[in-house]
């Protein structure tokens, strides 16, 4: 039972998988890009923009991919990653995000910004 | 994309520009408010947590009628605190059990809903597995010895199991030669492995 969907969320992932990192009962973030990519999945599942275990399943998804490199040209371990990549592929899926947006919005010469 | 950077060093800074973006391009879309992130955030880092545990227990250990206020009626009790985050349903269905020299209280249950969430702030990962809660009500010595905290013979133990209608959450004891700590300097020794009965307040430094 839960009346806060930041409750709700968080705990859905403690014991499984996706299980964020934590220091103390807290969550950790070792820099500020993580706790944003946090607080950015969060915030656009609650306002309804796509339903959290979708973002779960692509969350599991991509740190079972890594997990099936094994040692052999397997990037270091860095959660925070797969969730960047999870939250992209969800907001592609529901269309909040259009192929090459993002691209064209990291390109440092494009004067719209 | 991460193959292409050869360094962590350079993954972070690719992560961090990936996330910049999205948020500027999502915010620039309006589909995201300018503060719906920190409002969030908020919630995890000054609403719900163990600080506020840590200063209810300090509270208690300093104010004995406080204290027994807060094992009477818990949810009052907390409510004359004022957090910000815990109104209405928010601090209902809690429950303080106080440890004392000859009883020790641990609290376990298997289903994450049964957390008393805005006083402990999220569970640890272990307080899901089926093990330890019925490890926890079969043999909580054992369970405790292996977190480093053994009970004498003497004392009993009490096993608490949340459910949906309680959460439950210990009040540790207090410290020896804590006498000159303040309230803040109090609460800055209680974890949340204390307020669940795994673990003791460490005795204070001397001044």
């Amino acid at each position: 039972m839960f009346t806060r969907f930041e409750e709700y969320a968080a705990t859905q992932m403690l014991g499984q998988p996706d299980s964020p990192p934590r220091s103390e009962g807290k969550l950790f973030f070792s820099d500020d890009w993580q706790r944003t990519v946090f607080g950015l999945a969060l915030a656009l599942s609650k306002e309804g923009h796509f339903e959290w275990e979708d973002f779960r399943h692509k969350l599991i998804h991509a740190i079972a991919a890594w997990e099936e490199k094994a040692c052999t040209g397997q990037a270091t371990w860095d959660y925070y990653e797969h969730y960047t990549q999870a939250l992209i592929d969800i907001l592609n899926q529901c269309g909040l995000l259009k192929p090459g947006e993002l691209e064209q919005q990291m390109r440092p010469d494009d004067a719209s910004k | 994309m991460s193959s292409l950077f050869e360094y962590d060093k350079d993954r972070e800074a690719a992560s961090a520009a990936k996330v910049r973006a999205l948020e500027a391009l999502l915010i620039k879309k309006g589909v995201l408010g300018s503060d719906s992130v920190d409002a969030v955030l908020r919630h995890f880092e000054t609403v719900a947590g163990p600080f506020n545990g840590a200063r209810i227990v300090a509270r208690a250990w300093v104010d004995p009628e406080y204290k027994a206020r807060l094992l009477d009626d818990t949810p009052k009790a907390i409510a004359e605190l004022q957090f910000p985050g815990m109104t209405g349903a928010e601090g209902e269905h809690m429950k303080a059990v106080a440890n004392s020299p000859t009883v020790h209280n641990l609290i376990i249950c298997t289903l994450c809903s049964c957390y008393p969430w805005p006083v402990l702030g999220l569970p640890p990962y272990w307080y899901k597995d089926p093990v330890f809660r019925s490890r926890g009500v079969r043999e909580p010595r054992a369970v405790l010895r292996e977190f480093g905290v053994t009970i004498p013979a003497d004392k009993e133990v009490k096993v608490w199991d949340s459910s949906a209608q309680i959460r439950w959450f210990v009040i540790p004891e207090r410290p020896a030669h804590s006498e000159h700590l303040n309230e803040a300097q109090l609460a800055a020794l209680i974890t949340p492995e204390a307020m669940m009965g795994v673990a003791l307040v460490p005795s204070a430094p001397r001044a």
